[in-house]
Order: C-alpha cells, then structure tokens, then sequence
C-alpha cells in the first residue's frame, strides 16, 4: 500500500508510532488501577485485603510502565522492560492464584482471573509492551 | 424516572464504538489524524458533558448510588478521555494517531456499561 507519509513511519521514539497508543492503554490501567485501589483501601479495606493490595501493587507498575515507555531514553527503557516483566509475571501468578484460591479474593484484582473483568487486556498488554521495548533494544 | 435518560447512555455507547471503529478504519488506510476524527470527538465530548449534566441533576434531586466515590471519579475522568486523547493522538503525524481515539471511542464506551453497573438510575 502506498503511503502518504514514508518519512513518518519510522518512529523515533518508544512513544511515538504504535507506542502512542501502547502509552495511551496503560495510562487507562494507571488511572483506573490506582482509583479502583484508592477508593477500595479508603473505605473497605478489612473486606478484601490482599486483593486491594495487589491492586495498589499493580496501579504503581501500571504507572512506572507509562511513564518510562513515554519518556523512552535508555534508563527508561530498561525501567520499562523490569515494569513490563513485572506486570505479566503478576497477571499470571495473581490470575492463577485467584483460580486457585478464590477465597483470598472475595473482591476482584485488575489481575484476578488473569484480566478477564478488563477483557484480558492486562494480559495481552505487558507481551505488547515487551515486544515494542525489544526492538529498541536490538538498534 | 424519565426514559429520556436512557437515550444519553445508549447514545454514547453507539457514538464510541462507532468512533472506534472510523478510526481503526482511518489507521488501516495509513491516514494520519484529521479534521473529521477531531469533529467526530467532539460530538463524543458533548455527549458526555450532557452525560454528567445528567447525573449531576439526579445528585442534586438526592439520589444516591451505593459507590458515591467512584461515581464520582468516572464523572470527573470520562469527560476528560476525548479531551486527553486527542491531544496525544494530534500529537503523533503517522497512522498511530486514530488508533489512540479508537482508544479513546471504546474506553467510552466501556466506561458508560460501567457507569451504568455503578448506578442503574442512569438507564442504558
């Protein structure tokens, strides 16, 4: 297909090209990860404890993850791909634990069931991410 | 409780998921943003504003939902979603730029589904 505009193709930065709108998806789990967990410690906290931990947990790697893929220098990106790690070893031991003991989440995580009340988008997002960090890292 | 009030609701959902899907089309294209993505933003923006209008004057008349606090985060954070994301998605000059507001066109409307969960006052 022929493009309107070569020059723009090729991104010159984590936050350009198809990381736009990688930032934009994981700046919606920073704010919805960190106001579900502030409002749930605020005023329920002995309900479900450790599921409200884990999300606060998970707002603060959704928000490194954000804001190190936005600024992309060569810190940034290694931050990011320690955040991204993070965050999909923790879908998938908080997914498989929430299956395994459901009685530790009587409230649901952002990682219960391995994402599936976001339509498994935690899931899928931090392979994403580590793929758009891995061809950084190969240049 | 006035049926009108599920005209926004169901509204916005058909006006977000409609964006989405104008903009995937403008990113398979290979188009860059243009005047007709913003427009088409603003008409989602203006939903919204009539949206929270909407729940405000119910507060106002005393109803109350059960998650009062989280009503009232998805009041200040969903007008804010067009608004944010068509300053990133103008900031980017390749095909990347719809594909933040077709973000931005599900993010509506999964919040307004959401919304309504919190609150089924708000009919859908």
């Amino acid at each position: 297909m022929a493009s309107p505009e070569p020059a723009a193709s090729r991104p010159d930065s984590t936050r350009t090209g198809p990381g736009r709108v990688l930032i934009a998806v994981y700046a919606i789990f920073a704010l919805s990860a960190s106001a579900r967990a502030g409002v749930q410690i605020a005023t329920k906290f002995g309900h479900a404890p450790v599921a409200y931990l884990l999300s606060a947990f998970a707002a603060v790697v959704y928000i490194l993850a954000t804001v190190t893929l936005a600024i992309g220098s060569p810190t940034a990106r290694r931050i990011a791909v320690l955040s991204c790690s993070v965050e999909l070893a923790g879908v998938l031991a908080v997914g498989t634990w929430s299956i395994a003991d459901p009685a530790t989440f009587p409230d649901a995580t952002v990682w219960s069931g391995y994402g599936s009340g976001y339509g498994f988008v935690p899931l899928v997002l931090p392979v994403l991410g580590l793929l758009w960090l891995r061809r950084w890292a190969r240049r | 409780m006035s049926p009108v009030n599920g005209v926004v609701p169901t509204t916005i959902i058909a006006a977000g998921l409609a964006l989405a899907g104008y903009a995937l089309l403008m990113t398979a294209l290979n188009r860059r943003m243009g005047a007709g993505l913003l427009a088409a933003l603003g008409v989602l923006e203006i939903l919204l504003l009539v949206l929270v209008g909407i729940v405000v004057a119910r507060l106002a008349d005393g109803a109350r939902p059960a998650g009062l606090a989280t009503l009232i985060g998805y009041l200040i954070a969903m007008p804010l979603v067009p608004v944010i994301a068509g300053f990133w998605g103008a900031l980017e000059r390749s095909r990347w730029g719809p594909a933040v507001i077709a973000v931005a066109g599900l993010v509506a409307a999964v919040l307004m589904i959401r919304l309504h969960e919190i609150w089924p006052a708000i009919r859908v």
